[in-house]
């Protein structure tokens, strides 16, 4: 049934596209059916440090990077669509009672980890309670799972979703999974190397293999794009044109996933006032920072979540009011804020952060930019800090739920905060953004370029991979590839 | 101080001056000569600066006209002109192209100025760079240009080119340019000994963080603070030296040259430092070399001196020996008179002038020695005239009475008898006191009281003071009871004061007084005899003490000779002093320990017999001196 859908889909994105451009498609090409085998590979930036979804720490600075790579090798009992609906996965159903403190799944019947141990009721009970035994309670049922709450738990299903809700089975030292892709090399923070799950319940991915490179520089992530020796690169707004123009490849930006955010660290000075912070905001010129820096990839953000997620981000403007910040500025005599910091690590936020520099600098705040690493342990007492959040949930109330939890001193607060309604997710939003933590600046994408040779690449809506789906053109990768022979490339 | 060592002294001071100022002279050529050398660098430094400058402004004009001529730069420039262009397309443009063309700075700007891409400061687009579009500026007709370049942190200074592609009206302006930091100082190759250093003066007054050399910043940068001041104040070249610290070959000398900008603002000071270590290692090397070799010469100098001076002097040393040996009365003395020099000829005529006077003295010994016996002999006639006459007359009395009345030649026998007797007597006392004079025995010294001497020279004469039929001669006494014990001989002494006080009572036949007084002096004693007779004409103080020279009618002259006779022998001196109608007085001065005497004289005092050997006597006796001047009279011994 996926494989229908996925065809239908590729067959009517190809028609779209067509019909859209005015291009007359050769009728070979609208006809060329998926292939199995071949190598993918993909290089990102960040160094994952584990494969093991028992050590995954969802804040930690590898975070997002870790649990696109887990996703490949393990699954979750509830996938989520791009509706942010919870759809089947290791459960093929569920039910709960009425006050959502009884959940019961049915798991799916056959599917097995990579080393052929067939998945049952009590290895899932075994997983859940290994993620976190005082969260739930979790037992087995026969082929059901049945999970108790002592009050209510609604959004169950998003939970278990997402998160570290993985189902693995460990033995020993290793940890297996039901992935659609098995691991056969893992050199943390280098190299990652799967093969295709042939007994994927899912069917087999396209793919023989996937490489992915670990720590490769967004410079030499282009270089190597261009010369063919991958795939897919992890794509950096600024690089968006110069991908452009490598022959064939394309680039493919999800929904707006992320958040770039300043936030204020009232600890920094004893000066601060919320309504300087009101200056700093009007001061941005987003619309710039969007349109030049991130190269149209994104929009500018005057909310913590981007209007395809709450349907009330238009709400909190975000334009530029130099002459209003101005004024603001002119009511302090000296500037509560004077040091501006970001990820060193990060090659866009450096441009992003001088940028906001020179936009302050013109409503009189005199911000001095500066980066942070890890080597420096970064500088907890700065007075802005500029960083980039991950929406990760698709729905709009985990995501709000967990933003506001982000910011200092608000854990707590999020816990117990309304946010069920729209509505209540506005004012909740609109109180925090009052209190002038946290300024919003721009919601940008997750960008990928995607070589030629790639075929039905997809993400998720809210960012993440769907590598299962995605088979490669032998023929024109032969050809591209030919100077990379040497490396290996071994397609079927 | 001698002359040897004054010539010796003369001779080594020439030669340390001379060694100063061979080294104050060799020093200050060194020092000058570094100086040239140092300025020859800088000015070499200088030109390659120059050079290297106008270079690298050419090599940027080349680069930044090439990205101009470049296919993307067109690209741009035509698509920026289209109806739906959009500059956000580009804004990464510059990093890419500055890097391939190795500029450290590249900036595109619009028609307008505003930045559409910019390599150093990606952030800026946008902003507008007014400088550019201002002023009507050809710009593609300039070279290259010192420039101000705004960064995110701050502003660096740039050889900026700029250069512009028009495209339907709309100019495209591309500003490129490298950095002039250290690593453009390290473009510069200096001479060992050399560096430069480059502040850039973004801002009024001086800041330590704007100086950079090849290494960055710089130690102790306020130490050029007052040199690149005077630049920002004069906006002229100008020159510094920097010591470092304690050691002097820590200084540096710091040439200062103003680097403009547009407008002819001082953007930069480039400053050339050379060491000095150099230099005063010289300089201390030649001050070594000076003292070991000054020290050496002097040494050397100063053995010549003596040498020298030792050479010089002998012949005049011994001419100075030779005249000390005729003013003791040697004057048969002769020098060494070999050289042909002035020494030479001044001891030839020394031998000449020394053998003249000795034949000088012996002529006039051999006229005193004539004239001697001349007055002895008229002395003689003289004494034995007066006689003489009485006794032939006595004799032809006698002869008369015998013929005509010799009745009465008994009684005239008897008288004639006493009369020859006397005269006989006369004679023999003449005689005798020749014969006295003759014997003058050298004085036997010994412990002898002054006063006790004078006492009884005076005693001897107390019958006299008042003998009736004569005025009466008062004596007085004027004694010194303090007086040493001399060394003389008593019995002379009792006889040249017996001899004075009598010439005294004969030189006052109507009366008068007789003072004697006595005193000591530094080791000298003395008696002066006073009397207040008529006095005598200064002519007659100079031959007073002559003998046989005498004023009195019954005199032999013998008397005041036989005084200095004495007085000489003990070593003293006498003199007269005296005016007609006013008396005379004689002073005496005497020893109190003659040379030659006993150097057990205080044994001999307590014993009372300490002598002089007669031998010793008889040759200080030789050395007499006679000395006159005026109305007085001195006599005694030269030494």
């Amino acid at each position: 049934m996926k494989r229908t859908f996925l065809r239908l889909g590729v067959l009517s994105s190809v028609a779209a596209a067509c019909l859209l451009s005015g291009l007359i498609i050769a009728p070979a090409r609208s006809s060329e059916r998926p292939l199995y085998g071949g190598v993918l590979r993909v290089e990102i930036r960040e160094r994952v440090n584990s494969m093991d979804p028992r050590g995954w720490n969802p804040d930690a600075a590898d975070a997002d990077a870790t649990e696109r790579l887990l996703e490949l090798v393990f699954e979750r009992l509830v996938r989520m669509n791009d509706a942010g609906q919870p759809q089947p996965g290791l459960a093929v159903s569920w039910q709960h009672d009425a006050n959502f403190t009884r959940w019961q799944f049915q798991i799916r019947a056959g599917v097995k980890f990579h080393d052929e141990t067939v998945l049952s009721s009590d290895t899932v009970v075994a997983a859940l309670q290994a993620e976190d035994a005082a969260r739930w309670n979790a037992s087995a049922a026969g082929a059901a799972v049945v999970i108790e709450f002592k009050t209510a738990r609604p959004n169950l299903l998003v939970e278990l979703a997402t998160g570290r809700s993985f189902i693995f089975r460990a033995a020993d030292d290793t940890v297996v999974g039901t992935g659609a892709f098995r691991i056969t090399d893992w050199q943390a923070r280098k190299r990652l190397e799967l093969k295709a799950n042939d007994d994927d319940w899912a069917g087999r991915p396209f793919v023989d293999r996937i490489e992915i490179g670990l720590g490769v520089s967004s410079q030499q992530q282009a270089v190597d794009l261009e010369s063919g020796k991958v795939d897919v690169i992890e794509l950096l707004p600024s690089l968006t044109r110069r991908a452009s123009q490598v022959s064939g490849a394309r680039v493919s930006a999800s929904a707006p996933s992320e958040l770039w955010a300043l936030l204020i660290n009232p600890r920094g000075s004893a000066l601060y006032d919320s309504h300087f912070t009101q200056a700093l905001s009007l001061a941005i010129d987003r619309a710039a920072i969007v349109n030049v820096l991130l190269q149209r990839q994104g929009e500018p953000a005057g909310s913590l979540l981007p209007q395809w997620l709450s349907g009330y981000a238009f709400l909190f403007p975000a334009e530029a009011n130099v002459a209003d910040a101005k004024k603001i500025r002119a009511e302090f005599s000296a500037s509560p804020l004077q040091a501006l910091v970001y990820d060193g690590a990060d090659p866009s936020a450096a441009l992003i952060a001088q940028r906001i520099a020179v936009n302050a600098r013109d409503a009189g705040i005199n911000l001095s930019v500066s980066a942070e690493t890890v080597a420096s342990g970064g500088a907890n007492d700065a007075d802005v800090r500029l960083v980039r959040w991950r929406i990760s949930a698709p729905d709009a109330r985990e995501a709000l739920k967990t933003s506001i939890a982000r910011l200092n001193g608000a854990q707590a607060e999020a816990a117990f905060l309304p946010l069920e309604t729209p509505e209540q997710r506005y004012a909740a939003e609109r109180a925090v953004l009052d209190r002038g933590r946290i300024i919003p600046v721009a919601f940008v994408p997750e960008i990928y370029a995607v070589g030629p040779a790639v075929k039905d690449w997809m993400q998720h809506r809210w960012g993440g991979w769907r590598l299962e789906d995605v088979w490669l053109e032998q023929k024109p990768r032969a050809a591209t590839a030919a100077g990379a022979a040497g490396s290996g490339t071994g397609n079927n | 101080m001698s002359f040897r060592v004054k010539l010796a002294l003369v001779f080594t001071l020439t030669i340390v001056v001379a060694v100063a100022l061979v080294a104050w002279g060799v020093s200050t050529y060194t020092q000058r000569e570094f100086e040239r050398i140092d300025q020859r660098h800088t000015k070499a430094l200088t030109e390659q600066f120059t050079q290297e400058y106008a270079q690298r402004g050419e090599e940027v004009v080349r680069r930044v006209t090439g990205i101009k001529e470049s296919q993307a730069t067109t690209s741009m420039a035509i698509d920026l002109t289209g109806p739906r262009a959009d500059a956000s397309r580009y804004v990464f443009e510059a990093d890419g192209l500055a890097k391939s063309n190795q500029l450290d700075f590249l900036d595109f700007a619009g028609d307008d100025g505003s930045v559409i891409s910019s390599k150093e400061w990606q952030a800026h687009f946008g902003y507008k760079t007014d400088w550019v579009t201002a002023g009507g500026h050809d710009w593609n007709q300039q070279g290259a240009f010192l420039n101000r370049t705004e960064l995110p942190d701050g502003v660096a200074l740039s050889l900026t080119a700029v250069r512009v592609v028009s495209v339907n009206e709309k100019n495209l302006y591309i500003v490129g340019g490298v950095q002039l930091d250290k690593e453009f100082l390290k473009t510069l190759v200096l001479p060992e000994g050399m560096r430069a250093l480059l502040y850039k003066n973004l801002q009024p007054g001086f800041d330590p963080a704007m100086l950079t050399d090849v290494n960055g910043s710089v130690a102790q940068a306020d130490r050029i603070a007052p040199l690149v001041e005077r630049v920002q104040k004069q906006g002229a070249g100008a020159e510094l030296t920097v010591q470092w610290n304690n050691d002097p070959a820590s200084a540096e000398n710091f040439h200062a040259i103003p680097l403009l900008g547009r407008g002819n603002q001082l953007l930069a000071v480039l400053l050339v430092g050379s060491s000095r270590a150099e230099l005063v290692t010289l300089v201390s090397f030649i001050r070594q070399l000076g003292v070991i070799v000054g020290g050496a010469g002097i040494l050397l100098g100063v053995f010549m001196s003596v040498w020298f001076s030792a050479r010089i002097t002998r012949p005049l040393a011994k001419l100075a020996r030779g005249a000390r040996e005729v003013a003791a009365g040697d004057w048969a003395v002769r020098v060494d008179a070999r050289s042909r020099d002035e020494v030479g000829q001044l001891a030839r005529d020394f031998n000449e002038m020394t053998r003249q006077l000795a034949e000088q003295r012996d002529r006039l010994v051999q006229a005193e020695r004539v004239a001697a016996w001349r007055e002895i002999a008229r002395r003689l006639a003289h004494e034995l005239k007066n006689p003489l006459f009485p006794l032939q007359l006595t004799l032809e009395n006698l002869q008369r009475a015998r013929q005509q009345t010799p009745a009465l030649f008994d009684e005239i026998f008897k008288e004639s008898t006493w009369t020859l007797r006397a005269e006989l007597d006369n004679l023999k006392m003449i005689v005798t006191k020749f014969s006295d004079f003759s014997k003058m025995p050298a004085p036997q010294l010994q412990h002898t009281n002054l006063n006790d001497a004078v006492r009884n020279a005076v005693r001897v004469y107390d019958a006299q003071f008042n003998v009736i039929g004569r005025p009466p001669v008062t004596p007085e006494l004027y004694l010194d009871e303090n007086m040493p014990m001399i060394q003389a001989d008593p019995d002379l002494l009792h006889r040249a004061l017996s001899n004075l006080v009598l010439n005294s009572l004969d030189a006052m036949p109507s009366g008068g007084v007789l003072t004697v007084r006595t005193g000591r002096g530094d080791g000298i004693v003395g008696v002066e005899i006073s009397d207040t007779g008529a006095g005598l004409t200064p002519e007659e103080c100079e031959r007073l003490f002559t003998p046989y020279y005498t004023t009195k009618r019954m005199g032999t002259g013998l008397g005041l000779a036989i005084v200095q006779s004495v007085v000489s022998d003990h070593f003293g001196k006498i003199s007269v002093e005296s005016a007609p109608g006013h008396g005379a007085t004689f002073r005496i001065e005497l020893p109190v320990r003659p040379p030659g005497a006993s150097n057990n004289f205080d044994a001999g005092r307590t014993a009372g017999t300490d002598t002089i050997p007669r031998d010793e006597a008889e040759l200080v006796k030789e050395k007499r001196r006679t000395e006159s001047v005026g109305t007085k009279s001195t006599l005694g011994l030269g030494e």
